[in-house]
């Protein structure tokens, strides 16, 4: 290689490549995940279908049980239904208050650019504890939403162990995301079709309906699915604001695999959940594909 | 401006006050001066400040959380900056491959993962005393972050430099060292940065992984709200809203702000 170079670029001189093996600098990744992030979801795999004794883990003795335990017992499916109900509802919800904002953001001069992308990104930094934690105070009993509509209307207002408060704090974590997401897609518009289409005598409403929005789709569809799987795989925030009057599945996941220590079962219901959610997203797809036939390569 | 753009500055504008509020709410709270969380707060005060610095588990957890996340930032820069090298430069079959299993941990529900992580360190045996288990599961997910950010510097990266510099006779490691790095400091600092906060916050992968004596802030806090609910727990918040508040701050210097937002796509 270096010889061919070397006459190539005739005269000047390239330092012969002694250097390591490039492949190299992948390997250490390729381990870690192999090893902690491959492996142990292939052992839950193999952990949900073993015997579940009176006493101890789990026994090597391979069983279909868990399985018909996680899926027969109607108690699981009613989480599983409220699980994906809110999380569908934050999806649309997240995406209604997001558009606007990318949008807003895609068009506004560079600087001012800069200071909203900084209102945006740096509440997704925050620690989801500590954003859990704003909206007990917000919606709390003393909270400043039932202070505030007690003083203006005489009814109480408490959201906290509320499906309500979930939607809200999990819309407020989202909303950075599907922003982002959509404000991508926005970049990628080129400004000379919306100028074409305003020359050729469309509305400015009728520009964005027919140019904008339909190409702003696939941000669309990476942000809706980004926060549909977040949203449905959220813990801390249902738990905080629906104060555990709210069973959501990650919870009864975690609550079967610590609480009850019952790891087969748990690893079962992880595995029918994922594929539940791997199952809602391909509909999607399908669904969100036959409203942009332009995509399909 | 037309009265549309004028509904739409309104709209956005509600819709920033609705992100940021609860931040400011949580600030505020942290300074009120009375005993309880109350709006208004009644008068300023850093009582809450110090009772929080004197309450020993935050403190701890605080300080473990510190150090647990500096070696997950050191383990994830060096990884993810040479990832994103060789997928940048030197993969071309299997590129996509390999961009979507860097970038699996962040794609798969991060509570599955700290599950299967659990199971996979107690049956093996390695167990989840100690920073160990908390820094695989942390390091799993934040590396993904640092190959972003240096893969979007790479993508518009020249190359000739290094091609200048090596027809002039440097090795390649001297060039890496004199040229390359230098050209992409910034996107490996900001992935740093970033793999440094999503440690420190880290939540669904540390609640499996925590053991006694081994826990982490955001864990401490979720713990402590469970049963109480006073403005110390809001100056422990105070916290990593400065943090973040910092860290946009310095990769806004860095890179741009825009850079990472969409500049890997």
């Amino acid at each position: 290689m270096a010889s061919t170079e070397g006459i190539l670029r005739a005269g000047v001189r390239v330092a012969p490549r002694r250097g390591l093996p490039p492949w190299l600098l992948i390997a250490p990744t390729l381990l870690l995940l192999t090893v902690f992030f491959v492996v142990p979801y292939v052992n839950m795999v193999r952990m949900s279908l073993l015997v579940k004794p009176a006493i101890g883990a789990y026994e090597p003795e391979f069983t279909l049980a868990n399985y018909a335990r996680a899926l027969l017992d109607p108690f699981h499916w009613r989480v599983m239904y409220r699980t994906f109900s809110l999380a569908g509802v934050t999806t649309a919800l997240t995406l209604v208050v997001a558009y606007p904002v990318a949008y807003h953001l895609t068009y506004a001069p560079r600087r001012r650019q800069r200071w909203l992308l900084m209102l945006l990104i740096s509440p997704l930094l925050v620690s989801l504890v500590v954003r859990g934690f704003a909206w007990m105070i917000l919606l709390g009993r003393v909270g400043l939403v039932n202070l505030t509509v007690q003083r203006l209307t005489g009814h109480e207002l408490v959201l906290i162990g509320t499906p309500a408060a979930i939607v809200i704090g999990l819309v407020h974590v989202y909303v950075p995301f599907m922003a982002l997401a959509i404000a991508g897609a926005l970049q990628n518009i080129p400004p000379e079709l919306i100028q074409a289409a305003r020359s050729l005598g469309a509305s400015p409403w009728a520009a964005f309906r027919r140019v904008v929005w339909p190409l702003s789709l696939p941000g669309v569809q990476a942000g809706t699915l980004l926060v549909f799987v977040l949203a449905v795989s959220s813990y801390v925030i249902p738990i905080l604001l629906g104060a555990s009057n709210v069973l959501v599945m990650p919870m009864l996941i975690v609550q079967t695999l610590l609480d009850a220590f019952n790891w087969p079962l748990g690893s079962a219901l992880s595995m029918v959940f994922f594929g539940l959610t791997a199952g809602v997203v391909a509909v999607y797809l399908r669904l969100l594909a036959r409203g942009m036939p332009w995509t399909r390569a | 401006m037309t009265r549309r753009g004028t509904w739409l500055a309104i709209l956005v504008t509600a819709v920033y006050v609705f992100l940021i509020a609860p931040m400011a709410i949580v600030v505020l709270a942290a300074l009120n001066a009375g005993d309880y969380l109350a709006f208004p707060p009644q008068g300023l005060s850093l009582r809450w400040f110090i009772r929080a610095a004197h309450t020993e588990p935050f403190v701890r957890s605080f300080l473990f959380s510190l150090k647990l996340a500096a070696w997950v930032t050191v383990a994830s820069t060096l990884l993810g900056t040479a990832a994103a090298l060789y997928v940048v430069r030197h993969s071309a079959r299997f590129r996509n491959l390999l961009r979507l299993a860097i970038l699996a941990p962040l794609q798969l529900p991060a509570i599955l993962t700290g599950i299967a992580l659990l199971i996979f360190f107690l049956a093996t045996g390695i167990g989840t005393r100690g920073m160990r288990a908390l820094f695989i599961g942390h390091t799993l997910v934040s590396l993904p972050y640092v190959f972003l950010t240096v893969s979007a510097v790479l993508a518009g990266f020249d190359r000739s430099l290094e091609e200048a510099a090596r027809s002039l006779g440097a090795g390649p490691f001297t060039t890496f060292r004199r040229v390359t790095l230098p050209l992409i400091k910034g996107g490996v600092i900001s992935g740093a940065l970033f793999a440094f906060i999503t440690s420190f916050d880290q939540f669904p992968v540390s609640l499996l992984l925590v053991s006694v004596g081994n826990t982490t802030l955001p864990i401490q806090l979720f713990d402590y709200l469970r049963f109480s609910f006073d403005p110390a727990a809001a100056a422990v918040s105070t916290v990593s809203v400065l943090m973040s508040v910092a860290i946009v701050l310095i990769v806004d210097r860095l890179v741009g702000l825009q850079a990472v937002s969409w500049g890997a796509q």
